[in-house]
């Protein structure tokens, strides 16, 4: 039984060590996104929003668990939507454009820059504050 | 993965045979059972991690702006593509050279002054201008930004810089 017991303390420590590395990588990863003092967010291709740093969250002016889910559009103010709708249709590879964010009445403009990921799996924004 | 659900098999097969005290044997396999809960846990565990550091990993690599990240001796282990465009210079080129390789040659001792005095002092950003020297091309004055971050694996201090064509 003795065997069995060493070889089950191995393939548990092995998957442990794994895991141990995967948390660091993790934080690095979390720290690099969270921290930076640039607003980043990920959204998937049609512009929905999967994730929102800090920085981002200030210019936003809306709780993290808000724009989880939502589609950047909704926090366009109304009379640049369709614009930002036709810049986010012809989006390339990168682009950079202005918009005006509307949140409790009060509007910010800002500059964006989008990035693709590749295979299409979604795209990073960086948002810069004007005023 | 399957391997601690086999060893445990095994060695609920011996128990069968070796064991003849059977308050021991049910404590052994009630033991075991829990062993393959606390299994499926960790394996879980390590799927969601997984699937969390992809979609970081691709953050990184399609961030809008410019990002290396350093050891604390400048050697650099992560370029994503826009640092690399910037640089004008295959990833293969660029991890493993040191930062300062990438600086114009008048430029190197201040800005590894810079660097060592980062390294002393407090955790908090900062930036500077500084000469890049791209692998081809002429040199041109870009922003450095640089904070501390933790280093993969083994989480010790790196550095994290972003660099912009200062305009």
């Amino acid at each position: 039984m003795a065997a069995e017991l060493e070889d089950l303390k191995r393939i548990w420590q092995d998957l442990k060590t794994q895991v141990d590395e995967l948390a660091g990588e993790r934080q690095q990863y979390l720290d690099f996104f969270e921290q930076s003092p640039e607003a980043y967010i990920v959204t998937d291709n049609a512009g929905t929003i999967e994730q929102a740093n800090g920085a981002a969250v200030d210019i936003l002016q809306r709780r993290r668990a808000f724009l989880r889910g939502k589609p950047f559009t909704v926090l366009v103010a109304l009379d640049q939507r369709n614009a930002f709708r036709r810049q986010l249709a012809a989006l390339g590879a990168e682009g950079s454009w202005r918009t005006i964010i509307e949140a409790w009445e009060s509007r910010t403009e800002v500059a964006l820059t989008a990035r693709r990921i590749a295979a299409n799996r979604g795209i990073c924004w960086r948002l810069q504050a004007s005023s | 993965m399957t391997t601690v659900g086999a060893v445990r098999e095994l060695m609920l097969k011996r128990l069968e045979t070796e064991l003849a005290d059977s308050d021991a044997k049910r404590d052994l396999e009630m033991a075991l059972e829990e062993i393959d809960v606390m299994w499926e846990e960790l394996q879980g565990q390590a799927a969601l991690l997984v699937r969390e550091n992809e979609r970081y990993a691709e953050f990184f690599e399609f961030a809008p702006d410019a990002y290396l990240i350093t050891d604390a001796g400048g050697k650099i282990r992560e370029a994503n593509q826009v640092a690399l465009e910037l640089l004008k210079a295959p990833r293969e080129q660029v991890v493993g050279a040191t930062l300062s390789e990438y600086i114009a040659e008048a430029d190197r001792v201040p800005f590894l002054t810079r660097t060592v005095g980062l390294l002393l002092g407090a955790a908090k950003p900062m930036a500077w201008q500084t000469r890049l020297q791209p692998l081809e091309g002429e040199g041109f004055v870009a922003e450095f930004s640089v904070r501390a971050i933790p280093l993969k694996k083994s989480g010790v201090g790196g550095l994290c810089w972003l660099i912009r064509a200062a305009s």
